[in-house]
């Protein structure tokens, strides 16, 4: 077998993935997306958990399977220093390496910065923590729920006067990976000019801190500390999302004074467009709490995807809040080839969510998630030039499988 | 001089998704020229926080200063335009068209987020961009890509969010009576879509450095949302998780959340048997531990216990302060961790070691304490050297460094 060339910006960068769960993989599959070949080092010893999480099969686990399509996968024993061995020549021959292990644990394996860089000195060496590298608190561990507690973002998400509720208990790892990747590249593009590569330090509290950049800049500037305040907005009224029928929901971002007369017109609401209380958004912003209130009221009858057609039609921002249902029906995200078909070593196909961007020459996104160690042999034969008998030898003692 | 430093981009953006791509490039060194509309500037510059000014002589007696003074005083404009040059472009004209045209001949990239339709009407039609500027990176940010359905043509974050299933299932363990929440402050959306954005152009430049071949970039913020939940979306859609109404739909239930403690809040974050037995350490052995069977969590995780539980979180961090609790709480493996605001980020050790917050002096604002980006590059760390431009300070430097560049 030899590298599968998908094309795509990123075709010919070699990615080498130390990665578990959700964040970390993220940044490789992003990287995959974007044409790269990436590796992910993978034992039986030290399973990623979504290869087991709720599953009996390690290779038909489908949360793996959601994270990890167009990647590769090599099974070599990281707790034994032949396994360490060849990962440092693996990394000889690999441009990224990203590493999302606990605090402190690659260096405990030997595949420090210091290490790797002294095999390949102009690796760019990806590190991801809650807090970090460094700093009081790196020692800390936690899940993406705490990433944006930390971070400052939770803490804006809830009702008015109330303890913040924060947002929905999966978000945060993806954004995390997000950060990365782009650091990554751009280290990629500096060593392309250059030929020096780096160490790349990223935190996931700060990328929660970056999401609400504007929030942090009041309080930097007028010592303002912002608290939730529901679906208001300090530049739009009304704002939210309301009650249709059948418990649906729809949200509504009114921008201008004339798409409030448009709001309210399409509302079949003309009292609204009248009273004098929401003449002006300096007079909605007043009285919202009423504003909302009336609002709620006229919808409740209201089907909700009907309503937002009627609205958009008058030249409001409106749209159904989407259940799963709906986001899974989503004939636009279909036609765009968001959702798209992939396929496994063994023919079978299935559906993955997609990048979020097109581009011309992009990179074709064809190949499921791999099997664990479906990689080996062009791993170990092709990269690394090891013989059948060598290859055995790994085999037998437990190194590779 | 950082990662970037020898691209050229020119930012056509005029809401945040856009400015906020411009700044990620721009902090690690590429010349970003921003264009402006003459007098008004970037929308931008009317949206708060707003710095509050020590008053000059001026203010209140010359129209003009205080109309010119206000469009500076825009905390988030300074936020996203940091280390960008402003000029000013009346792009409603045919003059001011063709003189873009030749601005696009001297830079890399193109960045614009207006709504899908706009870029064709000042002569960078993506449909024939590769052909007639087949070295040009152009990178449009969008609500729904560059075909959006028709009832889908007026967007804000909001009802973005809302179609890419973070609004319906924002809250977690949501109360069915109240409305789903927006998420974060106003911009998530934008900032979300802006990453994906940097990423695809910095790749992008990466590989036109070997073929001298441009390309265009088309960003969805549905998309970007919601392949930011592909961990349970791509299972949903693969047919492996079931597909429901429910609002709880992407949650993990049991007793994790957020909890009042005397300073503030907490968050718990509670799933294996770990947790549970450094909980049970962290408080003492409390008698109400015993009457849970071991690993509840995973195996018998009724509503009624996880509201037990809760409750007996809820008792004991309303008599702990946050930093202690968590401090005394990750020792055990206990993931509780503070919930944080702006002003706790300003005086938390982590983010003063890790120098989160950059003094920066604006030429208006005054000095004051930005915050920065989450990764730390050890040979080209992204760096704040300029504040964000005056409406039209670089107009004569961006425009006259055309001269050298006619045909």
């Amino acid at each position: 077998m030899t590298q599968r060339l998908r094309g795509g910006p990123l075709q010919g960068v070699r990615v080498v993935e130390l990665t578990k769960v959700w964040a970390g993989p993220y940044v490789g599959k992003l990287l995959a997306f974007l044409g790269a070949e990436v590796i992910r080092i993978e034992s039986m010893e030290s399973l990623d958990v979504t290869r087991t999480y709720g599953v009996k099969d390690i290779n038909n686990a489908p949360g793996f399977q959601a994270v990890n399509p167009q990647k590769l996968s090599v099974q070599i024993d990281m707790k034994t220093p032949a396994g360490i061995e060849l990962i440092l020549d693996l990394l000889r021959h690999s441009d990224i390496v990203v590493e999302n292990l606990r605090p402190g644990a690659i260096d405990r394996l030997g595949l420090g910065y210091a290490t790797v860089k002294a095999t390949k000195p102009d690796i760019v060496f990806v590190s991801m923590g809650m807090h970090g590298n460094d700093g009081p608190l790196a020692y800390q561990t936690g899940y993406a729920p705490c990433f944006a507690a930390l971070g400052g973002l939770s803490s804006l998400v809830g009702y008015e006067g109330e303890p913040p509720a924060g947002m929905n208990v999966r978000y945060a790892d993806s954004t995390f990976g997000t950060a990365a990747a782009f650091a990554a590249v751009a280290a990629l593009t500096h060593r392309r000019q250059t030929g020096v590569g780096q160490f790349i330090d990223v935190s996931a509290v700060e990328t929660m801190s970056s999401m609400v950049g504007d929030a942090l800049m009041d309080f930097a500037l007028n010592k303002v500390v912002q608290d939730c305040d529901g679906n208001r907005h300090a530049e739009m009224a009304p704002h939210g999302a309301y009650r249709c029928l059948n418990d649906e929901w729809i949200a509504v971002a009114v921008s201008s004074d004339s798409a409030w007369e448009a709001f309210a017109g399409a509302l079949n609401a003309p009292e609204l467009a009248d009273d004098a209380r929401f003449r002006t958004f300096a007079d909605r912003q007043v009285n919202e709490a009423e504003l909302e209130r009336m609002i709620a009221r006229r919808t409740l009858q209201r089907d909700a995807a009907e309503l937002a057609a009627a609205l958009q039609h008058s030249g409001v921002a409106a749209a159904k809040s989407f259940s799963s249902v709906d986001l899974v029906a989503d004939q636009h995200l279909w036609g765009r080839g968001f959702f798209r078909e992939v396929t496994d070593r063994r023919g079978q196909a299935r559906t993955v969510v997609g990048p979020s961007w097109n581009m011309s020459r992009a990179a074709a996104i064809v190949d499921a998630a791999p099997r664990l160690g479906e990689q080996n042999a062009y791993v170990f034969g092709d990269i690394l030039g090891l013989s059948t008998e060598e290859q055995q030898r790994l085999s037998a003692t437990g190194v590779a499988r | 001089m950082s990662a970037l430093r020898t691209f050229k981009v020119l930012e056509l953006s005029e809401s945040v998704a856009g400015e906020y791509c411009g700044k990620l490039l721009a902090d690690f060194g590429a010349q970003v020229i921003k264009i402006e509309k003459p007098g008004v500037g970037s929308p931008t510059r009317r949206m708060g926080p707003f710095a509050r000014l020590t008053p000059s002589p001026l203010m209140g007696e010359d129209a003009s200063f205080d109309s010119r003074l206000n469009l500076e005083r825009s905390g988030l404009f300074a936020y996203l335009n940091t280390n960008k040059h402003s000029a000013t472009l009346d792009l409603s004209t045919a003059a001011g068209v063709a003189t873009l045209a030749k601005l696009v001949d001297a830079v890399d990239v193109v960045i614009d987020d207006h709504p899908s339709g706009w870029l064709k009407s000042v002569g960078l039609d993506p449909a024939t961009i590769e052909t007639h500027r087949p070295s040009l990176v152009l990178c449009s940010i969008t609500a729904f890509g560059q075909d959006p359905p028709p009832d889908r043509i007026h967007a804000e974050d909001l009802t973005v969010f809302h179609t890419s299933g973070w609004g319906y299932h924002t809250p977690s363990a949501s109360n069915e009576k109240l409305p789903p929440l927006k998420g974060a402050g106003r911009f998530m959306v934008s900032y979300e879509a802006a990453l994906d954005a940097s990423l695809c152009v910095t790749a992008a430049l990466y590989e036109r450095m070997h073929s001298k071949l441009g390309r265009f970039i088309d960003i969805s913020k549905q998309a970007v949302m919601a392949s930011r939940v592909d961990y349970v979306l791509g299972q949903m859609v693969a047919g492996d998780m079931d597909v429901t109404t429910r609002r709880t739909a992407f949650d993990l239930g049991g007793p994790a959340g957020i909890f009042r403690c005397l300073d503030g809040y907490a968050y718990i974050w509670m799933s294996a048997p770990a947790h549970w037995e450094g909980l049970r350490k962290l408080l003492g052995n409390p008698e109400w531990m015993n009457a849970f069977p071991e690993r509840w969590m995973e195996l018998e995780c009724t509503p009624e216990r996880v509201a037990q539980c809760r409750h007996h979180l809820a008792e004991w961090l309303k008599t702990q302060e946050k930093e202690q609790a968590s401090a005394a709480a990750q020792k055990l493996g206990v993931t509780l961790v503070a919930v944080n605001n702006a002003s706790d980020l300003q005086s938390s050790p982590q983010f003063q070691h890790r120098q989160f917050f950059a003094r920066v002096n604006h030429q208006v604002q005054g000095p004051a304490h930005y915050p920065t980006v989450p990764y730390k590059l050890s040979a080209t760390p992204a760096k704040i050297e300029s504040s964000a431009p005056l409406l039209g300070q670089h107009t004569d430097t961006s425009l006259s460094a055309l001269q050298g560049q006619q045909p």
